[in-house]
């Protein structure tokens, strides 16, 4: 009897260091990834990982990312002006901050004048913002059309008004009518090319890296079972704590 | 009785940053204020050249736009400038008189936090402040706890709206006859 016991022990024993090392074994791939995410979500100020963006596509077409079918352009001077989402695009290049209801755009000398989101936002030739003036810098309120007079200047087409602006834009006044030889901006939409890459760069500023690397570390980026697998790891992860200690606790008997 | 709780507990959790965010004054009724209801013709300054590397020593990054208008009589002149304070442009109405501010205003608070600078036991430490050879202050302006960010963006504005009223002074002044 007092000889079958230990071997009972020693047997139970070695069946618990078996269970915990199969449990070790599934728990690692868990614990390489709250692991390493975990680091990398301390220092995402660190990183910048909320300021910038997955472009992977596999990973846009996981969390089914799409760039919005329909979008707004103006052609002006050679180049698109076009308003994608609340994205702001002259030809490739993006335009500092967010738009919505593009109206219009054309080319005065040296400048676009686009009216959007209920201002007139005026840039340079290669896209930096030399201004944009609201109804407080005497922009008229709900804006149409816009067009160029035949004295290249800016005039604006209201629902029952139409107003002028000086050279610099500081100063507007209302006219009479639109003019017969104004000419309006009239939308164009840009060729399937430039079409795709604006698509795809609206696509890569969608997603920051912050909210993958959260949904990793959570399990929500394996859908809606990985919660749950992440739930059973840390279950693993601590019956591993307490079967470690007790099998440390047994072999120092 | 309980709604009354929850009304307390929200005043108390997320009213402030409700409340925080919101227009204090437009610009037209700053600009109003500042000239007694007849503000001069607004004028630009393009910010190119050594003014461009002047305003992006002052906010250590360029301004969001080329160019900024401004309002002038003999010796005041009135800003309204935006600056970013952790993520959203907080707007700010200044008027500088001969080289130094006399009044400093928040005008729209877009941040969650730090909307205690719009108080004027904040902005009362700019009153007369005037800029050195260095684009600094001539004075410390005292900080808010849990508010440095929008501390940060008021002082570099009102570094900002006295270098350009410098700027301008001189280019605006007419020449003696």
């Amino acid at each position: 009897m007092s000889r079958q016991r230990p071997r009972k022990q020693r047997f139970k024993l070695r069946s618990f260091y078996v269970w915990h090392r199969y449990m070790g074994v599934t728990a690692a791939l868990f614990v390489l990834i709250i692991a390493v995410t975990g680091v990398l979500l301390n220092h995402t100020e660190d990183f910048q990982f909320d300021s910038h963006h997955v472009k992977s596509s596999w990973i846009l077409d996981w969390y089914g990312i799409k760039a919005p079918a329909q979008l707004q352009s103006f052609h002006a001077n050679g180049n698109h002006i076009t308003l994608m989402g609340d994205h702001l695009y002259l030809n490739r290049r993006e335009i500092e901050g967010n738009y919505y209801r593009l109206v219009g755009a054309l080319y005065l000398p040296d400048m676009y004048v686009v009216a959007v989101s209920d201002s007139i936002l005026l840039l340079t030739e290669e896209g930096d913002i030399v201004e944009q003036l609201h109804a407080e810098d005497g922009v008229p309120a709900g804006i149409n059309a816009i067009g160029t007079d035949n004295n290249r200047r800016l005039v604006t087409a209201g629902s029952h008004d139409y107003y002028e602006a000086d050279r610099d834009f500081l100063k507007w006044q209302r006219r009479e009518s639109g003019g017969e030889s104004t000419i309006w901006a009239e939308a164009r939409q840009p060729d399937s090319l430039l079409t795709a890459s604006l698509q795809a760069h609206y696509r890569e500023e969608v997603l920051p890296v912050e909210r993958v690397l959260l949904d990793l570390h959570s399990g929500r980026f394996f859908g809606r079972a990985g919660p749950w697998f992440f739930d059973f790891a840390a279950l693993l992860m601590i019956l591993l704590a307490l079967s470690g200690t007790w099998i440390w606790l047994r072999r120092r008997r | 009785m309980p709604r009354n709780l929850l009304v307390t507990l929200y005043l108390l959790l997320a009213g402030p940053a409700a409340l925080a965010v919101g227009t204090y004054q437009t610009p037209d009724e700053f600009l109003n204020q500042a000239f007694s209801g007849q503000p001069p013709e607004a004028e630009v300054i393009w910010l190119t050249g050594a003014h461009k590397d002047a305003v992006k020593d002052i906010l250590g990054h360029r301004y969001a736009t080329l160019r900024i208008r401004y309002w002038r009589d003999v010796t005041r002149s009135a800003w309204i400038l935006d600056e970013i304070g952790k993520e959203q442009p907080i707007t700010v109405g200044i008027v500088v008189n001969d080289g130094q501010i006399e009044n400093i205003r928040v005008l729209v608070f877009r941040e969650s936090r730090g909307w205690e600078i719009r108080h004027s036991f904040f902005t009362d430490q700019f009153k007369s402040a005037q800029l050195n050879d260095d684009r600094q202050l001539d004075r410390h302006i005292d900080g808010i706890s849990g508010a440095t960010l929008s501390v940060r963006a008021m002082t570099k504005l009102a570094r900002l709206a006295l270098y350009l009223d410098a700027a301008t002074r001189d280019r605006d002044v007419a020449p003696a006859p």
